[in-house]
């Protein structure tokens, strides 16, 4: 059942109704990505990224075409299917770090373990042990507020990691953070792609995470303009049956 | 092979970890959540104060050999219903503030029902809260007033049975209440697209 590529497109589109007009946002896009890579999204803004994101993850529904996660047709799942998926297999990185402003940095990494039916100890440890990887093992007990931009992020990173999922979508994770922090981040998530083999998927325009992609990928007006991959000429693009 | 890959591992919100949520939200919201405590309480202080002189005026006349009945339901009618369109906009406002909360929820496994759940607790705790406050204001005052026109002698003849019922039934009452107010917009908090709710800025 382990196919090649974890995440599957075929002929995604998804189209928005403003005012009178048609806006193709995202328009017949196929793209594979690979099991274990870290892909990158490209494009300027308005170039269907976020939409091609919000498709891959499960939380927006195509106008038309397929999404396969593992082989499964997301579109397919009924709402029970695709909070599991959220909850087990797929981790979400935001711009916006979008932490729940009222628990703790490790109530928030807690939080998807509650969702999976993790016992307290359970939790309380794992969360531990991931803030202490992010190299937030100071500043459990903080809530957002009483924390950085940077360390923000990186709870939502290690919130990310919270189930073990074997993929991470990252949304612009380094678009509200300064060089530095957002090179820290960027570390971060690499060094996760190739210690524990997740697979990565950011929509980005930040030129350092372009620099350590596996596969770019990149939009212009909701189409895929062109497709790289860095020194893997055996892993070429495959056509889709 | 789709679902038998997914009844490995489910998911759920249990009622303590809930609970705990709707806790810190309150607390993290005290200000507003005293507010709608308070709209709940003023509401409810209003009824339990024209019941509660009921009691004691009923108990009084009883042992003075005369019996009056009430006709002020239509009064207590119209306070709760004002106490409760009043909830349903501090509520709706609260879900306005919590849209992106409840979209990053949903992407990290949330079903429809815990957002929902998670409402639900909150409105049962303004519920209770406003009740018990609105009860102690209300037949505080009611007692108050009833013993500066009739005497301390009302204070002794006031029936600890019937007072109780009423605290009963009060407090079912706000706890009903509150959660009716919260029915629309819990519904449609959890009802949020995850997109949709992570897009919307305040």
């Amino acid at each position: 059942m382990t196919s090649e590529n974890i995440i599957e497109t075929q002929d995604l589109s998804r189209h928005y109704q403003i005012g009178g007009n048609m806006v193709k946002a995202l328009d017949s896009v196929d793209v594979q990505i690979k099991r274990g890579e870290y892909s990158s999204l490209v494009g300027p803004s308005g170039s269907g990224k976020t939409t091609l994101f919000n498709l891959i993850g499960g939380l927006d529904r195509p106008t038309k075409g397929k999404v396969y996660i593992d082989d499964v047709d997301i579109a397919k799942l009924d709402a029970y299917e695709l909070a599991w998926l959220r909850c087990h297999k797929v981790g979400y990185i935001f711009q916006t770090f979008n932490l729940i402003p009222v628990l703790t940095a490790s109530e928030n990494v807690a939080l998807p373990m509650i969702f999976a039916g993790k016992s307290r100890k359970e939790r309380t440890e794992k969360a531990a042990n991931l803030l202490k990887t992010v190299g937030l093992g100071e500043r459990m007990n903080h809530r957002p507020v009483e924390l950085s931009a940077g360390q923000q992020q990186r709870v939502a990173i290690a919130r990310a990691l919270a189930n073990d999922p074997t993929i991470i979508l990252a949304d612009e994770p380094t678009g509200n953070l300064d060089l530095n922090t957002g090179l820290e981040i960027i570390e971060i998530l690499r060094k996760l792609n190739t210690e524990s083999g997740v697979t990565i998927i950011a929509a980005t325009h930040d030129l350092k995470i372009i620099n350590v992609s596996d596969s770019l990928f990149w939009l212009r007006d909701g189409k895929i303009e062109r497709t790289e991959r860095k020194n893997n000429s055996n892993r070429e693009m495959q056509t889709t049956s | 092979m789709r679902k038998s890959r997914r009844l490995d591992a489910k998911i759920e919100l249990p009622l303590s970890e809930a609970f705990r949520i709707s806790l810190e939200q309150i607390r993290k919201r005290f200000a507003r959540s005293m507010i709608v405590v308070l709209s709940v309480a003023l509401g409810i202080a209003f009824m339990s104060y024209l019941q509660m002189t009921n009691v004691i005026l009923s108990a009084y006349m009883k042992q003075e050999g005369v019996v009056i009945e009430a006709y002020q339901s239509w009064l207590v009618i119209v306070s709760l219903f004002v106490c409760g369109v009043g909830l349903v906009n501090s509520m709706l406002i609260a879900t306005y503030e919590r849209y992106r909360e409840i979209g990053t929820m949903k992407c990290l496994g949330a079903l429809d029902q815990h957002i929902l759940k998670l409402y639900l607790i909150e409105a049962f705790l303004f519920g209770l809260s406003g009740g018990v406050l609105g009860f102690i204001l209300g037949s505080s005052i009611a007692t108050l007033s009833s013993i500066l026109q009739l005497g301390l002698n009302a204070l002794w003849r006031i029936p600890l049975l019937e007072t109780l019922q009423l605290l009963g039934l009060t407090l079912v009452l706000s706890v009903i209440l509150s959660v009716i107010a919260t029915a629309y917009p819990a519904l449609k908090a959890a009802k949020l697209n995850p997109v949709e709710a992570l897009r919307y800025d305040i």
